[in-house]
């Protein structure tokens, strides 16, 4: 076990020095030079480019630009070039914004997508099985922002209740009760955006597992003992089908940045993915790099935690 | 004995009650298909998307197209579908040739239905080159990390192909003298192969044998590539890399696809590592068969069917990751229309011009399902378990 997580962990530190290395070259190699981002604006004159490129090290060769960026984002030091703002303080105050977000759309799918898999899983080939995995597919398939537009309009036109931001403009003077109603309805449509595409594979996932444990020995003697089917279905086959998705739990975590962008652009949500995405057009280089880091960081974790929660669970599985 | 068929009446009952009903794999799928309804749905739309968009780039290209996507017509902006154009304000080459707008018109006048035939072509094409890089590499990567993963590479072969990546890379950044040391290192590397391949029995000296150490095998370090790889949110990445390429249709593909290769890769490595230990592959190994036609003409046909599965799926999420570009501003640039543009432009005019998002918004949704439904039901299909069931 401890030699595991040790071999493990040294292998995720060798995979993160790549990712940062990739990553870096990636950007440095673009075209283009971020001090030039606005080559029309009559401010920059050369000499100030030249003092841009000096402050941040863009005159440096290229490795150790790579060793005073990592250098810096480890001692904390890394600022915005857009604004001089530690990046690290950015990016907290964002993910603090997105954090209600994933957790109310991590809530809604995972609450969604047993109950859905598990029927339809029983009830094989039923009317409720073929509408949901029609269903599930048409939510997989509908580009993100159509689908949102539409919600959009639904509630915006028939509900007449702002969802556009965090919050209504002005409603902080607001007694807090409509405060806090007017931030929740704010986060109801987003979440349940984030969610749907979650809903649709994870059921569809859930499903699909269930079909298999149906199919298994110790169900049928176990209904052949003459259990009642509820028994047999959520105490014995249940329990098994759940085992995968143990380690999903760990793989939830990089949602937190990945599949926000779209999402949070339609609803001008001032979360990480908009962070993101802003200091892409931007050009702001230490975002970028810092915001990939720390989602590799967190697939790796992810996938560390759930490989020893799947040992912790399942006592058939022996990492060596 | 056997008679000859010349003399037994030979009829559809005899060859039933004779033998099992021997069908070619291909008959059995079509078969298969046919009886999956959903699927075959899919497989239907699937067809015409392929001819409507042949059709589209027939119509829509050249000097002279017979429907013209860019024709600009300011006194007919946002007219609704069907709608009639008004001929005495329109000079003679800017009539519709179909009479009418059946898709109505755009904020420039320009005629949805031609703009979306030739979207139907550009968003084919996004799709199926995007695919092809990404399966072509998941193939390569996956074959080789399956069939030939047992190998181990040198330190000094390690060592000798990251100098030659760098030197590459360092000239390309121009910073000379980096590149000068790289390509110094590994001219030095390259001597030492040499001779260690003209003189294949002679010893390494002492000094230099930790150069032959073996350091990682050729499938372990496949694996950590695709580790290295998931570890970028995928779509984060491709806007970052499309971003800073500046978009254009040829950047878009080629970057969906080289960023999207890591499932092919990995269970086609998983099917290597199984069709690797069979029979057969011991039969045509010993036959005296080279490594590259028994991956090519024996295995891979073997490990086809669920690439072709995966690749169909994967045409699908291309079309929505090109559509998702295009709302954020990176998608194939103006002179090109896609769906995902025209939907994305048709944001602003959303109350005046439902059309304008309707229009592709339930375009893509239909091509997208019967891609999705298309694919999940060839898994279903392909799956022998089901086929001794049926």
């Amino acid at each position: 076990m401890l030699s595991f997580l040790g071999r493990s962990l040294i292998q995720k530190l060798v995979t993160l020095f790549f990712v940062s290395v990739v990553s870096f070259l990636v950007i440095k190699l673009a075209p283009g030079q971020p001090s030039q981002i606005d080559p029309l604006n009559p401010k920059f004159t050369p000499e100030i480019v030249e003092r841009i490129r000096k402050v941040y090290h863009l005159d440096q060769p290229l490795h150790v630009q790579y060793l005073l960026y990592y250098k810096d984002l480890f001692t904390g030091k890394v600022v915005s070039w857009r604004d001089e703002r530690p990046v690290l303080g950015k990016i907290w105050e964002r993910f603090l914004n997105s954090l209600p977000l994933f957790i109310v759309g991590t809530l809604l799918t995972w609450t969604f997508s047993f109950p859905v898999g598990i029927r339809s899983a029983i009830h094989r080939d039923g009317w409720y099985d073929k509408s949901t995995t029609l269903i599930s597919y048409f939510l997989i398939s509908i580009p993100g922002f159509f689908f949102a537009y539409i919600l959009i309009i639904l509630v915006v036109t028939k509900l007449n209740v702002p969802v556009i931001d965090m919050q209504t403009f002005g409603v902080t003077s607001a007694s807090p009760l409509v405060h806090f109603m007017d931030r929740l309805w704010h986060l109801v449509l987003p979440s349940v955006l984030g969610a749907t595409g979650g809903i649709a594979v994870l059921s569809r996932y859930v499903r699909s597992q269930m079909l298999e444990i149906i199919g298994q020995d110790y169900v049928r003697t176990a209904k052949a003992k003459g259990l009642d089917e509820d028994r047999v279905y959520y105490r014995h086959a249940l329990r098994n089908a759940l085992l995968p998705f143990v380690t999903m739990f760990g793989m939830i975590l990089p949602g937190l940045i990945g599949g926000s962008v779209i999402i949070e652009s339609i609803f001008s949500w001032p979360g990480m993915g908009r962070l993101a995405y802003e200091a892409i057009l931007g050009r702001d280089y230490p975002v970028i790099l810092t915001i990939n880091f720390i989602s590799a960081v967190l697939v790796l974790a992810g996938t560390l935690v759930s490989d020893l929660l799947y040992m912790v669970v399942d006592p058939r599985i022996r990492l060596e | 004995m056997m008679q000859p068929d010349t003399q037994r009446p030979q009829t559809v009952s005899d060859d039933v009650t004779l033998m099992p009903p021997s069908r070619s794999p291909w008959a059995e799928t079509w078969r298969l298909l046919r009886k999956n309804r959903v699927a075959f749905t899919g497989f239907i739309v699937f067809v015409l998307f392929f001819f409507i968009a042949l059709a589209g780039m027939a119509l829509t290209s050249g000097a002279h197209p017979v429907l013209d996507p860019a024709q600009v017509r300011l006194q007919e902006k946002l007219r609704p579908p069907l709608s009639a154009p008004k001929l005495d304000s329109l000079k003679p080459e800017e009539i519709p040739p179909l009479g009418r707008y059946v898709l109505g018109t755009d904020d420039l006048g320009r005629d949805v239905f031609a703009r979306m035939l030739q979207g139907a072509w550009v968003s084919l094409t996004v799709g199926f080159v995007a695919v092809g890089i990404s399966v072509a590499i998941g193939i390569l990567l996956g074959g080789i990390a399956g069939y030939l993963g047992r190998y181990y590479i040198q330190l000094g072969h390690l060592i000798y192909w990251t100098l030659v990546v760098c030197a590459i890379f360092l000239a390309l950044a121009q910073s000379l003298p980096a590149a000068l040391l790289c390509t110094l290192g590994a001219g030095a590397g390259w001597l030492f192969y040499y001779r260690r391949r003209r003189h294949p029995d002679r010893p390494v000296a002492k000094g230099l044998r930790w150069l032959i150490w073996p350091a990682i095998s050729v499938d372990a370090l496949i694996v950590r590539l695709v580790d290295i790889m998931l570890c970028f949110p995928s779509f984060f990445l491709i806007l970052t890399v499309v971003a800073l390429l500046k978009p254009s249709l040829f950047n878009i593909m080629v970057v969906i696809g080289l960023t999207s290769w890591e499932g092919t890769t990995r269970f086609v490595r998983a099917e290597f590592l199984s069709l690797r230990e069979q029979d057969f592959v011991a039969a045509a190994r010993a036959l005296g068969l080279s490594d590259l036609r028994i991956i090519f003409r024996h295995i891979m046909p073997n490990a086809l069917a669920p690439v072709l599965v995966s690749a169909t799926l994967g045409i699908a999420s291309a079309m929505l990751t090109e559509a998702g570009l295009s709302f954020l501003g990176f998608g194939v640039p103006p002179p090109h229309a896609t769906w995902g543009n025209i939907l994305s432009d048709g944001k602003d005019y959303i109350f005046d011009a439902p059309w304008l998002t309707f229009a592709p918004g339930i375009t893509i949704l239909v091509v997208v399902l019967a891609f999705n439904l298309f694919g999940e039901g060839m898994r279903d299909i392909l799956n022998p378990k089901l086929r001794e069931r049926n």
